[in-house]
């Protein structure tokens, strides 16, 4: 997941991209001001804008405005140092998403950034379960048939993304777009050497081998290719409390 | 129990001064309505007063004797029972006399037209007519015999007097009923003329903190009583509402800073906190953390300075003297370790001998500090800040002016106007770098308002010749 973050006090910026790339594991883009915040959400690959209010050059309202305005669905986190009802009220109706006061707490911001992420992709539960794999993303954990897969952070990272948009065409450019902040390099080809890595580990879970993640040529990769007949592990699952099938994201 | 004096209400006095300038007016018009009423009508009397006395001359009659003599025939005369008179010859011989009189004498009257006098008889008053008349007898066989006679004739002035009296009632009945009647009409009047008054008034209770609209009728701009008194408080309101403003706006802004320096803080710790790290790490987020709060305890002292320097009155008469030069000299010395880190180089041109201004000591270093501070923070490496002090000195005051240029890339025109707000930064990551709070330029503003002095900062960015940089001039009065 990738973030952008924007926001002019120097210091407080270093300690929020540091903390979601730490916790969560996010791609997070930092603009220092209104106008370069703008320019960066405009290319349309986060899936979520920590948005300060106070910034030079153009205002955190207005960027809200200039957002919602050529109809950017991106959730917009607002950080906020007003008090009063009436300026939270301004900022949710003008499209924010959700807010926090300053000073707020991290782990509260790093929850309310998940919440926002899943909802913006149209899951409701922090934990995803799709064809027998489920990904704890609290705990940043994988099970595949209830077996527990150990993964890398890039290949969890890849998984989660996948795991938000089953059965959905992802491309190698919307991957990198989505793992990495723009300071790394656009090599497609690391791409294909993760998503082999992470084919290959969640496979290793199971007595037979069935791939559940699809390489489409030249267009990408696909989660749960197909709609099988509710194998008996799903059933199992699925019965269990708090594992609620994943909805489909509308398109 | 408590007893205020209350001050009358202007209608009150209004009504009472009408009715006060009413009531001389009547008084004046009953006292020349009597000295009227009493000319004309004496005038009238003493006219029939001759009247009657010619009728008693005309009663003197021949008395059909050989020497021609005078009779007075009173059996002709129809004259008022209450009048008196009495007839002589010029010789002091009586002719005749009313019957109800015993007669003042017969003393000739100084005056051709006759004497008046006043007497009392019977207990009323009379006025008396004192005349002299001549009648001849025989006239027509041997020139007849010329006697000169005097008439004193008397009638009483009780009825003159009486339609005096009744003329004069009239006109001061005539005044009471006006006063009666116009005393409420003013009242009236006055209460609806002072209506639009009210009505400002009311419109003007209406406003408050959170409702600054006043907009009063369009009569109140050019009723001439009233257009000052709406001036008035609607320029009141707007200075109110836009002082209002700004304070609101400087708590938030500083609600703004201080928050925000909290949650960086606040974050330094919890990102230490949020997985196991090793000593180095956690020594380097413990100095980070240190520089936060070091950070957020200038802009405290910062706020505090500011609302010193803006809450203490301006009383330029009597503050302490520093000497500007010298005080520019130390500032300058101890920023020099910050200029050279900059590589900026600063040149102070000072006139020959520079009187001391009127600032108190701390203020002057304060002041010279935080405009030194912002020029080395905005000048290019390699460039000069060039501070100069000069004397300027016309008929009635004479100030120190201070300049401080520096060489770095100037001020956008849209921001000169906001460089003197609290917590403006025109361009704020620079500043937020340089770790400036934004607020050394309105500290330097009020120190010098309160010194009684003026600043001015100019800049023209070009950006065809860059480095022109830009010029702070503090102008101080000098002590005397």
């Amino acid at each position: 997941m990738r973030v952008l973050l924007i926001e002019d006090e120097v210091r407080l910026a270093d300690n929020l991209a540091t903390a979601l790339r730490d916790g969560p594991g996010f791609a997070v883009d930092w603009a220092e001001d209104g106008m370069a915040g703008d320019d960066c959400a405009s290319n349309l690959c986060y899936d979520l804008i920590v948005l300060d209010l106070m910034l030079p050059k153009l205002d955190g309202l207005s960027l809200l405005r200039r957002l919602r305005a050529r109809k950017d669905p991106t959730p917009v986190l607002i950080l906020t140092a007003k008090d009063g009802a009436d300026s939270i009220i301004q900022l949710l109706n003008a499209g924010a998403d959700d807010y926090l006061a300053k000073p707020f707490d991290l782990g509260e911001l790093i929850a309310r950034a998940k919440a926002l992420i899943r909802r913006g992709k149209g899951a409701a539960h922090p934990t995803l379960t799709v064809l027998g794999l489920t990904v704890n993303t609290l705990e940043q954990t994988v099970l595949r048939n209830g077996v527990f897969v150990d993964l890398s952070p890039t290949e969890y990272r890849v998984l989660e993304y996948l795991i938000h948009r089953p059965r959905v065409i992802v491309s190698k450019r919307e991957l990198l777009e989505h793992l990495y902040d723009y300071n790394w390099e656009h090599h497609s080809n690391v791409i294909e050497v993760h998503v082999s890595n992470l084919r290959k580990k969640l496979d290793a879970a199971l007595p037979v081998p069935d791939p559940i993640i699809e390489t489409m040529r030249g267009r990408g990769y696909r989660l749960a290719p197909s709609l099988p007949p509710a194998p008996e592990s799903d059933r199992d699952q699925a019965a269990e409390p708090g594992r609620l099938p994943i909805q489909e994201r509308g398109q | 129990m408590k007893l205020a004096i209350q001050p009358r209400s202007i209608a009150f006095r209004l009504v009472v001064a009408v009715l006060a300038v009413e009531l001389a007016s009547s008084i004046l018009v009953v006292v020349l309505s009597f000295g009227y009423e009493r000319h004309i009508h004496f005038r009238a009397f003493d006219v029939m007063l001759h009247g009657r006395a010619d009728s008693i001359l005309g009663a003197v009659q021949d008395a059909d004797d050989p020497d021609d003599n005078v009779i007075l025939d009173q059996a002709d005369l129809h004259i008022s029972p209450d009048d008196v008179y009495e007839v002589y010859e010029l010789g002091g011989r009586l002719l005749g006399r009313s019957s109800n009189w015993q007669g003042t004498g017969a003393s000739v009257p100084q005056h051709p037209w006759g004497d008046f006098s006043q007497t009392v008889l019977n207990g009323h008053h009379y006025r008396i007519l004192r005349m002299q008349g001549s009648r001849t007898v025989d006239p027509g066989i041997k020139g007849g015999t010329l006697h000169q006679v005097i008439v004193v004739y008397g009638s009483p002035t009780r009825n003159v007097w009486h339609v005096i009296r009744s003329a004069v009632e009239f006109y001061a009945a005539g005044s009471v009923l006006l006063l009666l009647v116009t005393g409420p009409l003013i009242a009236w009047l006055l209460h609806r003329g002072l209506l639009p008054l009210r009505q400002l008034a009311s419109l003007a209770s209406q406003v408050s903190v959170d409702a600054w609209q006043f907009s009063p009728p369009a009569s109140a701009h050019t009723t001439p009583e009233l257009a000052p008194l709406t001036n008035a408080i609607e320029s009141v309101l707007q200075r109110l509402e836009r002082s209002f403003l700004q304070q609101r706006a400087f708590v938030s802004d500083a609600a703004h800073e201080l928050k925000t320096a909290v949650a960086v803080i606040k974050s330094s710790l919890q990102l230490l906190s949020m997985k196991r790290r090793s000593a180095q790490e956690y020594q380097a987020g413990l100095e980070r953390c240190l520089a936060d709060s070091l950070r957020l305890e200038a802009i405290v002292a910062d706020m505090l300075t500011l609302a010193r320097a803006e809450s203490s009155t301006p009383n330029p008469g009597l503050q302490p003297a520093a000497d500007f030069a010298a005080c520019i000299h130390q500032v300058a010395g101890q920023l020099e370790p910050i200029a050279s880190l900059r590589n900026v180089q600063v040149v102070f041109n000072s006139a020959d001998s520079a009187p001391p201004v009127r600032i108190a000591p701390e203020d002057c270093t304060l002041l010279v500090s935080n405009l030194l501070l912002n020029a080395l923070q905005h000048s290019s490496a390699g460039s000069i800040v060039e501070i100069s002090l000069n004397l300027e000195s016309s008929q009635a005051t004479s100030a120190a002016v201070l300049q401080i240029q520096d060489h770095g890339d100037g001020i956008p025109a849209e921001a000169l106007p906001h460089v003197f707000d609290r917590f403006y930064r025109g361009d704020p990551s620079r500043t937020r770098t340089t770790g400036g709070t934004g607020l050394g330029l309105a500290i330097s503003k009020a120190l010098v308002t309160k010194a009684g002095g003026s600043i001015a900062i100019a800049s023209q960015p070009d950006p065809a010749q860059p480095n022109q940089g830009t010029t702070v001039s503090v102008r101080l009065p000098i002590s005397k």
